[in-house]
Formats: C-alpha cells, sequence, structure tokens
C-alpha cells in the first residue's frame, strides 16, 4: 500500500469516525449520571436536518453546527421531562424520541433534498492541506479537532472536576448523592441535555462532513451503534475515542474494497455494507466474554429516580 | 406551590384504560396547534388523518390491510415486553419472515395445490425466529443486550434483501427491475370478501391476538411472561427459568414478525420487492405499547395507527401534508401516552406553600 492511498484511508476513516465519537461522548456522560437514553439515532438526526437546513440557508456552517447542538439538546429535553419529572420508562422513552427524530427529520428535510452545501472542510492554508505527509495532521475539518478535544474535555472533567466527582456520584448512588444535598434531577438534567447537544452536533457531521446533501434517514443506525461504543468503552472517554476510529475503519473499508476491485470484488457490496453492524454485534459478545459488564456499568443506569421526601 | 408525587400501592386499572385513549385525544389537539405553527392546515391534518379513514367507507378495506402486520407483530412484541425482553428488531424479523417465504415460494413455483401457502407461513416463521436466534442466544448465555444486537440484524435483513433482489433471486422477466417473479396462483392470499383487497392477513391477525389473550390470560405460560418481568425474583423462586422464558417470548415475536412478512409478500406484493420493509416493525412497538401490551388493546391500538397510516396517505393528496407527517403524528402519540403513564401509578398532589 503506497503512502498516499494510507493518508487518504487515514483522513477518511478519521471523518466517518466523528459522528459516531461525538454522539457516543455525550452518551457516556448521560449515562455516567444514571441515565439510558436510547434515543440517540432520533437526537443526531435532528442535528442533522437542522444542521443542513442552518448551513443551507445562512451558508455557513459555523452556526449550522450551533444550531445542530441546540436542537439535539432541545429534544433531549422531551426525554428528560418524560423520564425525570414524571419518571416514564426510559427504553421506551429513548425509542419514542428515536422515533419523533425520525419523523421530525424527514417532514422537515423534505424541502431540502436534492439541495447542495459545501462540505465544511479543514481551516488551515492549503500548503498544509495540500503537502503529501502533513495533510495527515492538517487536511481535517474542524469538527474532527473539536471531537478529540472534547474526548479530553469530558475526560478531564468527569475525573479531574468536583462536578463530574458529583455527575458520577449521581449516577453510581443517587439515594446518597441526595441525602447529602445533591439535586439528582437536576445534575440528570444537565447531563441528558448535553448528551443531546453531542448528539446533534454528531448528526450534523454527516451532510457537512460526509455527503454534503440531505438524504432521509442518513445516519443509518449510527446512534445505536454510539450506543454500543460506550459499552465498549466500559465508560472510558479514551476507549472510546479507540473504539469510534475502529469502527470508522470498518465503513472506510467498505469505500476502498470497492475501488481496489480484484480480490475483493468477490464480497458484495452488501456485505460491506453490513459490516460495521455485524461488527458492533461482535465487539458486544467480547466484551461479555472478556469481563462482566456490569462492573464497569454506573451503578443506578436506567432506574428511576423518585425522591423520597 | 410544590407538586409531589406519590406512589400509588395499586396501578389504577381506571387510569391504565383511559390514558390510551386520552393520549390520542391530545395527539389529534396538539398535532393541530405543532401542524398550524409549522405552516400547514393544523385542523384540516386532524381531521383527513383521524376522522377521514373511519368516516369514508372506502377507506375501511385500507385499514384491514394495514392492521394486520401491526397487530400481529404488535402481539409478538407485547409478549415479550411483559416479559421485560425488549425486543427491537422486528423490523429485521418481518424482512427475514418474507425472504424466507420468498425463497419457498420460488423453491416451488412449479407446483401448486393449497399446501403450498401453509409452506409458505411456516417458512416465514422460521425465517423471523432465524433472524432472533442470535439475540435470543446472546443474551441468555453471554447476557448481551437484545436492544442493541436485534436492532443491528434489522440493518442486515435490509442488505440481504438488497443482495437477493438485485443478485440471485432478480426475476429475467423484470426488463432489470431489482424484483422476484410473480407468485403463482397458489402462492398468494385468498381474498375473504370477494371484490376487495381485503387477504387472509385481517382475519388471521384477529385471530392471533384472541389466542394470545386466551394464552396469556389463562395459562401459566402466560403467567410465567407476567411474573418474570415484574417480579424476577418471585419467578426464579417460584421455579421458573428467566432463560426459558427469554427463549420462548424471543421465538414468539420473531416468528409472528415472521408470519407477518409471510403475509405481505403472498399478500399485497405477490412478489419480493425493495419497497418491501415498510417499517411495520418500528411501527408496531408503538402499537404494543399504546395497546398496553394487552393482545386485545394491541388489536384496537393496531386499528389506530392504521387510521394514521390510511389517513396519512389521504392527507398527502387532498392537502398536500408530506407522509412524514404521520410519523410526527405516531411519536406524538407514544410521547404523550409515556407522560400520561404516570397518572396510573402515581397521585398528584399539589401542595400549596402555607405561610408559618
Amino acid at each position: 500500500m503506497s503512502i498516499d492511498l494510507t493518508i487518504a484511508i487515514i483522513i477518511t476513516m478519521v471523518g466517518a469516525s466523528t459522528p459516531l465519537l461525538l454522539a457516543a461522548l455525550g452518551e457516556l456522560v448521560v449515562e455516567k449520571s444514571g441515565v439510558l437514553n436510547l434515543g440517540v439515532e432520533g437526537m443526531m438526526l435532528t442535528g442533522a436536518v437542522v444542521g443542513f437546513a442552518v448551513t443551507y440557508t445562512t451558508g455557513n456552517p459555523w452556526l449550522g453546527i450551533l444550531a445542530a447542538g441546540f436542537a439535539g439538546a432541545c429534544v433531549s429535553m422531551i426525554f428528560a421531562f418524560l423520564t425525570l419529572s414524571l419518571f416514564a420508562n426510559q427504553v421506551a422513552t429513548g425509542l419514542a424520541l428515536t422515533i419523533f427524530g425520525a419523523g421530525f427529520s424527514a417532514l422537515f428535510g423534505q424541502a431540502f433534498t436534492g439541495k447542495p452545501i459545501k462540505l465544511f472542510k479543514s481551516i488551515f492554508p492549503d500548503y498544509l492541506t495540500d503537502h503529501p505527509i502533513l495533510r495527515v495532521f492538517f487536511d481535517h475539518s474542524p469538527l474532527v479537532y473539536f471531537s478529540l478535544f472534547m474526548v479530553f474535555a469530558v475526560s478531564y472533567f468527569l475525573y479531574k472536576t468536583r462536578a463530574g466527582l458529583v455527575l458520577r456520584a449521581v449516577g453510581e448512588n443517587d439515594h446518597s448523592a441526595h441525602s447529602i444535598g445533591y439535586s439528582v434531577i437536576k445534575v440528570r438534567y444537565g447531563a441528558v441535555g448535553f448528551g443531546g447537544m453531542m448528539a446533534g452536533i454528531g448528526g450534523a457531521c454527516f451532510p457537512l462532513l460526509l455527503t454534503p446533501q440531505w438524504v432521509e434517514g442518513l445516519t443509518g443506525g449510527r446512534g445505536w451503534i454510539a450506543l454500543a461504543l460506550v459499552v465498549f468503552s466500559a465508560w472510558k472517554p479514551t476507549r472510546l475515542l479507540a473504539g469510534a476510529y475502529l469502527f470508522g475503519l470498518i465503513a472506510t473499508m467498505e469505500v476502498y474494497a470497492k475501488a481496489a476491485g480484484g480480490g475483493f470484488r468477490i464480497i458484495p457490496s452488501e456485505l460491506w455494507a453490513s459490516l460495521p453492524y455485524l461488527a458492533t454485534i461482535l465487539v458486544l459478545v467480547l466484551i461479555s466474554l472478556r469481563h462482566k459488564m456490569s462492573s464497569s456499568a454506573p451503578a443506578c443506569l436506567g432506574k428511576p429516580f423518585i425522591p423520597s421526601n | 406551590m410544590q407538586i409531589r408525587f406519590e406512589k400509588k400501592l395499586e396501578p389504577s386499572r381506571k387510569m391504565l384504560f383511559a390514558t390510551p385513549i386520552l393520549a390520542v385525544i391530545l395527539t389529534m389537539i396538539l398535532g393541530a396547534i405543532v401542524f398550524s405553527i409549522l405552516g400547514y392546515d393544523g385542523l384540516g391534518a386532524v381531521r383527513e388523518i383521524f376522522l377521514t379513514p373511519l368516516t369514508n367507507s372506502l377507506k375501511w378495506q385500507d385499514l384491514a390491510v394495514k392492521a394486520a402486520p401491526l397487530i400481529i407483530i404488535g402481539v409478538g412484541l407485547s409478549i415479550g415486553y411483559r416479559a421485560n425482553v425488549w425486543n427491537i428488531g422486528a423490523e429485521g424479523q418481518y424482512i427475514a419472515g418474507g425472504l424466507a417465504a420468498t425463497g419457498m415460494a420460488l423453491l416451488t413455483h412449479n407446483m401448486s395445490g393449497w399446501y403450498l401457502l401453509p409452506l409458505m407461513g411456516i417458512a416465514g416463521m422460521l425465517g423471523g425466529m432465524a433472524w432472533v436466534f442470535l439475540p435470543a442466544l446472546l443474551r441468555t448465555k453471554l447476557k448481551v443486550n437484545e436492544i442493541l444486537t436485534s436492532l443491528m440484524l434489522t440493518y442486515v435483513a435490509i442488505q440481504l434483501l438488497n443482495y437477493l433482489i438485485f443478485g440471485p433471486w432478480k426475476s429475467p422477466t423484470s426488463f432489470g427491475q431489482p424484483q422476484t417473479v410473480l407468485f403463482n396462483d397458489w402462492q398468494i392470499l385468498p381474498y375473504i370478501i370477494k371484490g376487495t383487497i381485503v387477504q387472509a392477513g385481517a382475519p388471521i391477525a384477529v385471530l392471533i391476538a384472541i389466542m394470545a389473550w386466551l394464552i396469556m390470560s389463562k395459562s401459566v405460560f402466560g403467567f410465567q411472561v407476567r411474573t418474570v418481568g415484574s417480579a424476577p425474583n418471585a419467578a426464579r423462586y417460584g421455579g421458573f427459568s428467566e432463560n426459558k422464558t427469554i427463549w420462548l417470548v424471543l421465538l414468539i415475536s420473531g416468528g409472528l414478525a415472521g408470519l407477518a412478512g409471510m403475509l405481505e409478500v403472498a399478500g399485497p406484493f405477490n412478489r419480493m420487492v425493495p419497497q418491501f420493509p415498510a417499517g411495520y416493525g418500528f411501527t408496531a412497538i408503538i402499537v404494543a405499547f399504546l395497546g398496553r401490551l394487552h393482545p386485545i388493546g394491541v388489536l384496537i391500538a393496531g386499528v389506530v395507527l392504521a387510521i394514521t397510516f390510511v389517513g396519512g396517505e389521504v392527507a398527502q393528496t387532498t392537502i398536500g401534508l408530506p407522509n412524514a407527517a404521520v410519523g410526527l403524528f405516531q411519536a406524538m402519540m407514544l410521547f404523550l401516552l409515556l407522560a400520561g403513564d404516570v397518572l396510573v401509578r402515581y397521585n398528584i398532589k399539589i401542595i400549596r406553600a402555607r405561610r408559618a
């Protein structure tokens, strides 16, 4: 394999991983606070359509990303209100959020079908992004650097700040956290909102980073893969990074295998397209073989908190 | 002022029945408001989506056709959800069932006889069960979450469908269209009433709902499912195997979704086409919840969701409402139902702040 091809594959892989990484980082924080939000796919679709619409109308991708994050946070509040304030079943409400996001994005996106936007490309000068070697560091969208920064930021927040400690305490033992005076519900509202924002921005990566147009259901189940990645990472942000890039590589293989031809042609393209989903199942199996999932999962994950007084 | 929730000693049966009806009514009100804000004819949308399919007798057959798969899949899912087993990949099992039935139809294409349809039905059920086999195995052996595995396999089923109808199963006479040959006369569901489009799927759906009701309320199995779902420790103490229950409810829900796939492919479609995955497997999740996970409730909820589908098509032609609006109405219904659940399990007390 030539160095050019290797670098091209790395750049494609990083791009394909970014939406997964962003959405999964958000969900990781949500789950650390003890809440299981299965609506990631719906929030990503919402962010994707809003991000596209705003970028298309204003021509400014930065505004598009802001709007996508805001929209994701807004729809996540429906989930937060139902599960945290009305104690609704988290699994069912998360599913409802995904169905909602699919419906909303399909309806809202119809007006934008077939309309092109520009990809949100690297903001570095040409001599860096065109350089045969250095482009591996510089030829990425600002969204990529943002996602990497967020891995660090989430990690720092969870393990080095007081607020992060409180959030983890709420997820590990809600009643104790409540009895020493922390508001379990408020912390969880905040975590769900952050998760919604990250999923919204992750969704916006599809039109801004991968294919610059609106296609109904363009996330193709990536929100669910993000949920699996959180399990894979054992709720650790740095392992999430490795997991997301691994999946990005699998998704990239489909593109390059088709282009490479030769021996790869024997494998039908539908099998390549199935690989990320099959790999997700395989990863879930490997993890449960390795160690008991329950040991690393937040103790209160998915359980409703009803204040005793 | 402060709002406090106090857990009821027992869930309110009155509210259990009232909240789904309330959710549908509130969806209509809220829907009219939201769609007016979005710049559509909100009242018209609600009228066309929820009322026209009921008042226009020409639409009743459409209702029966659309409700059948929703009810069959919904009944299966509701049994699983009762046991706290979350199969959300019914869409994949529906596709796998349709594909297995198609395979059987292609295999027996030169044959004739009444037994072809039952054979296809069995193939469909086995196809659906095969697609849920891996999630069931992984859940019971390795405690891998069935939510993610069953959903992942849905995407794989779609790819398998594409592979087959673009490749080995493509009809040689379809002028390049990705579809199989038409099934022969013995492989197509009979019409129940002459001159309508209602095929055997609708009465089968009703029959399955009634059978499921009898089994769930009268048999030990029904009791076992409910106990494993609501009181796993008591179930273990009572000698009910949790793993066996998981296997059974997953195979039932997969088998029924597969059967629904067979009835669709041998019914309205008469061949396998790319449009086969119509989202019934996902909508059936709403059906199961709206029907309160009770087979007869699912029967009614299946008709309600069918109304929104048929009404969505009406609204598209009469007032130009995009078809995607239906999905939004359906999601709204589920949100409102879940919000209403609080009334089933809690007493809401409003406490006015008193001056000291």
